[in-house]
């Protein structure tokens, strides 16, 4: 991408950012893939005793992990997995649409690990997923359908496999 | 976000979503949402701000348990940078 449109860029994540009713009109004016009825499946037990999954589409992953693509205007539908053990200090972000310095400050503002230690230290969730999984929340075009069709499925049956039993997911 | 919410539920796996776009997440339909009006880039809040990040997460959590009926959007209102977190 030239120099102009990273400038643009950066100026819109500030916008958005610092602007909050823009945002909101922007999504008014961008088409997004509008659901068909609405999946449910019940929590099968108490939080205390259920196994918790996070997944992220704030685009983080480890510093040895390759980065999001961020040429391709349409996005990344690729995935990261790392462990729900890792060290934060291994932990980074690659994402040019939205501004992430807080996060890269503390991970815990777009992926609370240390939060869901604490809360399965206290006991108020069973355990943790051992594996956490990271999107790039900016896929459009093309790559909308191999989101649909196979990363995130792809994410669904791991998580299954790993045995959890629900899952927050919080965006960028 | 709520597209492959969507596609692991549907694997029946009970999940909720954080949201700082509401009308995004109506046209989309997850099935559960937690939604703050909170800027890009701060679904968990303030850095370093653990009584904050502790409550939203929690907030989330307890939506698993509560939430009964499809498409459920949660709104605890908290107000950016003005909400004290106990």
């Amino acid at each position: 991408m030239g120099k102009i449109q990273d400038l643009k860029n950066t100026i819109l994540v500030q916008l958005f950012k610092h602007l909050p009713w823009l945002a909101e009109r922007w999504a008014r004016g961008h088409r997004f893939v509008e659901g068909q009825g609405i999946p449910w499946a019940p929590l099968g037990k108490p939080l205390r005793e259920s196994c918790i999954a996070m997944v992220t589409t704030a685009g983080v992953h480890l510093t040895s992990q390759p980065p999001f693509d961020m040429e391709d205007p349409d996005g990344d539908a690729t995935f990261r997995a790392f462990p729900a053990a890792a060290d934060k200090s291994d932990l980074t972000i690659t994402h040019k649409y939205y501004d992430h310095s807080a996060a890269d400050r503390d991970i815990n503002v777009v992926l609370p690990i240390d939060r869901l230690r604490e809360l399965q230290e206290e006991g108020f969730i069973g355990r943790i997923a051992p594996t956490l999984y990271s999107f790039m929340g900016h896929i459009d075009g093309p790559h909308l359908q191999t989101l649909m069709e196979e990363t995130a499925p792809e994410v669904a049956e791991r998580l299954l496999r790993e045995g959890a039993e629900a899952v927050v997911l919080t965006p960028a | 976000m709520g597209l492959i919410q969507r596609i692991i539920e549907q694997r029946k796996i009970p999940t909720i979503g954080i949201t700082l776009q509401k009308e995004v997440t109506m046209t989309v339909k997850p099935p559960r949402a937690l939604f703050l009006r909170y800027p890009f880039g701060h679904p968990l809040g303030e850095a370093f701000h653990v009584r904050q990040q502790r409550t939203i997460l929690v907030d989330a959590l307890t939506g698993l348990e509560t939430i009964r009926e499809p498409g459920t959007i949660l709104t605890p209102g908290y107000v950016w940078r003005r909400h004290v977190f106990d």
